[in-house]
């Protein structure tokens, strides 16, 4: 069985730039999938020959884990017999009772992918020209022609094998139904080893199969139960794999307009989620959560990976109900106050991160949220709750105190000396002795930013603060004082903005209004045009990281290479549209590199050095 | 919600950031009859601050940081236990919170007394792998033994914990100190340093070498007659 998983996880990987006329699969895919992962095949080849593949760390590494323990060595993950310059996909199917893992390939050469099997002696069965594989309990399916194949892995749901009919119709006992016991049923089971499913088998003939088994003894009644539930699954798995190669009239995922919507040809692989509402409620074992709804009004998702010249990019989107979707675009429609950009000194900021929300609409959409999650079941107390919550929070003044945007810089390294206690002996006679001695600690520096309109409260908060000796006065600014750390912490509030930072200096400058500010355009539209920002610059910790924090120097310097072959790496969300709210992360690759594959793999040479 | 979340964050770069190290210091004190003084102390101060920051969480990455009033209590009860321990008075602690210094001293009538408490201690605390030594005085061959034999648990122990924490390990020390009223005339560990007095005895070593076995802290000691 290995063998195909280790085929699978080839097929990730790489790809061949031969026949590109080979159909694709996504058809096949059944239109109620929860979720589809695409891998296309054809733009990893694209990006890297299979040769180039072949050479590779992980090439080799695949390659040589298919070549252990035959007696042929597979030299070339070509002469694995899929059609790697077709699209992968794995797909989820589920009900109530079991949930399906299929990945289907585009097989270019079956008899190379047969000879996989026997090279790794395992067996498989040939039938109408329909070669079938299975695992120990026939859980795990695998169906091929010559044209593709299909692999299933079902698991049975434990909340299902709970119910009281369930437990009867299937002679489950009562102790391990009654829902102790494990939540997949993963776990291994000794069984015989080809239970011979026919195909033909129907639900009703279930029973029968499991009669046979029941007279192995396996010691107690949880391995008995598990061998029934498996015998269960394992039926059911084979009626969804023969549904598959003998009903071609199916209807196809490709009917679904918001799975159409989510193809890229561009995309080096996408994944793709029904509703991630369905998605939870399908994993979460309703027994517990029984009404509740977290991702209620949240609808289908889907990520897209991009490998290109300059760039990896994975952008994520997911829709919501009109109602979700309106709640998003009051609480967003903030922006960031421009004032932050003042502050920035791009030469030495390493990263940001920055964010900006509506403290009041947050304030006032923040009972419709919950009644989203919990209103089936306990609607009237959210109901008084919301009410409670409104009567008690004035969310205008809130909002004043704290508007909801806020930017936090990491502005790099810097050391500073701390003391402490040591025993030190005399020579005389080693009589112990207290003293204070020193060393260096290496700090952060940072500047956290965040608007406010009424800082009354603040202040007295700082009046009270400093009647306490607990804050210290400055000069235009405040310290704070925190116990037994050697990090020094300063805050001020001017023109609607609390600042909170570690560098003394900063804060002077800011005070006497001479920091220099220094930001691109690139960073002041990246800032400003959204919600969410982030941005870490890892090549300008380079030479940075004192010594002192290494034990050696060799190590350091491995560290120095690595930060300096990171590209920058950017965060941002985009405006709702619709009723989508999408983000992306962005991180560039150094200049020279071919293209993202390609440093993706040479980072993983790196690494191995 | 965005205060625990800047909490979090204060933490993760104080814990992130913060170097750390102990000293764990032993020291016992003979007369010529046997009798003598021992004072334990285990010193945090060097990692005061990432001490202090952890304190103020719960638990970190599995593991359960104690309170102050924990460590209070456990040290309480190791001191109440010394107190009605046969052979063993005036048991004295002393818990220094601003530089994270914990020491417990008792005198002894019999060094053998060391030894129980010694194993019922390190029991107490749950402390695996180190409960093999033991010390002896000979007061007619006027030597002083302290044994120690390596066990593999310790280094089990340690390899169970999380790279995080085992880089607590990499600069912490242990030191022993012996002092005795007659002069050392030998001793067979080759880390150990005599005093100028000639009457006090020191091994200072990491703790690492101790924990993986590469350091022996054994020592058979002779003194003048």
């Amino acid at each position: 069985m290995n063998s195909l998983y280790k085929c699978l996880v080839a097929l990730v990987f790489a790809s061949i730039t031969l026949s590109s006329s080979a159909q694709d699969l996504v058809n096949k895919i059944p239109s109620d999938a929860l979720a589809v992962a695409t891998i296309k095949g054809k733009n990893f080849t694209d990006l890297m020959s299979l040769k180039e593949f072949n050479n590779t760390f992980i090439g080799k590494e695949i390659l040589s884990k298919l070549s252990k323990g035959t007696d042929k060595v597979v030299n070339s993950v070509e002469n694995l017999g899929f059609d790697l310059s077709s699209s992968l996909y794995y797909y989820n199917l589920s009900n109530d009772s079991v949930s399906y893992n299929c990945f289907l390939a585009p097989v270019k050469n079956a008899e190379q992918l047969e000879a996989l099997y026997v090279q790794a002696n395992q067996k498989f069965t040939v039938k109408n020209g329909i070669k079938s594989y299975y695992n120990s309990d026939s859980t795990e399916v695998a169906h091929w022609n010559d044209k593709f194949l299909l692999f299933v892995i079902g698991s049975g749901k434990s909340s299902y094998f709970a119910r009281p009919e369930v437990v009867e119709r299937f002679k489950l006992s009562q102790a391990t139904s009654g829902g102790q016991a494990a939540d997949s049923l993963s776990i291994a089971v000794p069984v015989q080893d080809e239970i011979a499913v026919d195909s033909t088998m129907a639900v009703d003939s279930l029973e029968e199969v499991m009669a046979d088994t029941i007279g192995y003894d396996y010691g107690n009644t949880f391995f008995k139960d598990e061998q029934k539930k498996k015998t269960v699954v394992a039926g059911w798995v084979q009626l969804m794999v023969d549904d598959f190669f003998t009903d071609p009239n199916t209807t196809s995922i490709l009917n679904n307009k918001d799975f159409v919507k989510s193809i890229d040809e561009q995309a080096e692989a996408t994944i793709w989620i029904a509703g991630a509402d369905k998605l939870f409620n399908t994993y979460m074992p309703s027994t517990y959560l029984k009404g509740m709804s977290f991702l209620n009004g949240y609808g289908s998702a889907n990520a897209k990976l991009f490998l290109e010249d300059k760039s990896i990019r994975i952008s994520t989107s997911m829709a919501f109900s009109d109602e979700i979707a309106g709640v998003f675009k009051k609480v967003l429609k903030r922006k960031l106050n421009k004032r932050f950009l003042k502050y920035i000194n791009e030469d030495k900021a390493i990263g940001y991160l920055a964010y900006a929300m509506d403290t009041k609409a947050y304030l006032e959409q923040y009972p419709k949220l919950m009644s989203k999650i919990y209103g089936s079941v306990y609607a009237d107390e959210i109901g008084m709750a919301a009410d409670l919550f409104s009567l008690l929070l004035d969310e205008e003044a809130i909002s004043k105190v704290v508007k909801g945007d806020g930017l936090f810089l990491f502005n790099g390294l810097s050391q500073k000396e701390v003391s402490y206690k040591s025993m030190d002996y005399n020579e005389e006679n080693f009589e112990s002795k207290e003293v204070t001695k020193t060393k260096k600690e290496t700090l952060p520096d940072f500047l956290f930013m965040m608007s406010s309109e009424d800082t009354r409260l603040i202040d007295k908060l700082i009046a009270y603060g400093v009647k306490k000796e607990l804050v210290k006065n400055s000069s235009g600014y405040y310290e704070l004082s925190v116990p037994k750390s050697p990090l020094a912490l300063y805050f001020m509030i001017k023109e609607g903005i609390i600042f909170f930072g570690t560098n003394k200096k900063d804060m002077e400058d800011i005070a006497g209004n001479r920091y220099v500010a220094n930001v691109s355009r690139k960073h002041r539209k990246a800032l400003m045009n959204t919600n969410y920002a982030g941005y870490f610059s890892a090549k300008k910790l380079f030479g940075k990281i004192p010594v002192e924090e290494f034990a050696s120097t060799k190590k350091l310097e491995k560290l120095n290479n690595v930060l300096n072959s990171m590209g920058d790496i950017y965060l941002k969300s985009n405006p709702v549209k619709g009723n989508v709210y999408s983000g992306e992360i962005n991180i560039d690759i150094p200049s020279n590199q071919q293209n993202a594959l390609k440093y993706l793999f040479s980072l993983v040479e790196d690494a191995q050095k | 919600m965005l205060v625990t979340t800047y909490r979090y964050l204060f933490l993760i770069v104080f814990v992130l950031f913060f170097s750390s190290c102990f000293q764990v210091i032993e020291e016992i004190n003979v007369n010529k009859t046997g009798l003598g003084t021992v004072n334990l102390t285990l010193n945090l101060s060097a990692s005061k601050a990432k001490v202090a920051s952890l304190m103020l969480m719960d638990s970190i990455q599995g593991y359960k940081v104690p309170s102050k009033q924990t460590i209070q209590k456990e040290i309480d009860e190791i001191v109440s236990y010394l107190k009605k321990s046969d052979g063993i008075t005036n048991v004295q602690k002393k818990i220094d919170f601003d530089n994270f210094i914990v020491s417990i001293s008792f005198a002894f009538k019999d060094v053998a007394n060391i030894n129980t408490v010694n194993q019922n201690v390190l029991k107490k605390l749950k402390i695996k792998g180190l409960s093999n030594a033991s010390y002896a005085y000979e007061s007619k061959t006027q030597t002083f033994q302290r044994s120690y034999q390596y066990t593999k648990a310790a280094v089990l122990e340690y390899n169970k914990l999380k790279p995080e924490v085992k880089n607590v390990f990499k600069d912490a020390s242990y030191t022993s100190i012996y002092r005795f009223e007659q002069l050392i005339t030998s001793s067979n560990n080759p880390l150990a340093k005599i005093s100028k007095s000639k009457k006090a005895i020191m091994i200072n070593t990491g703790i690492l070498g101790l924990i993986n076995g590469k350091t022996d802290i054994s020592n058979r000691i002779t003194l003048s007659k």
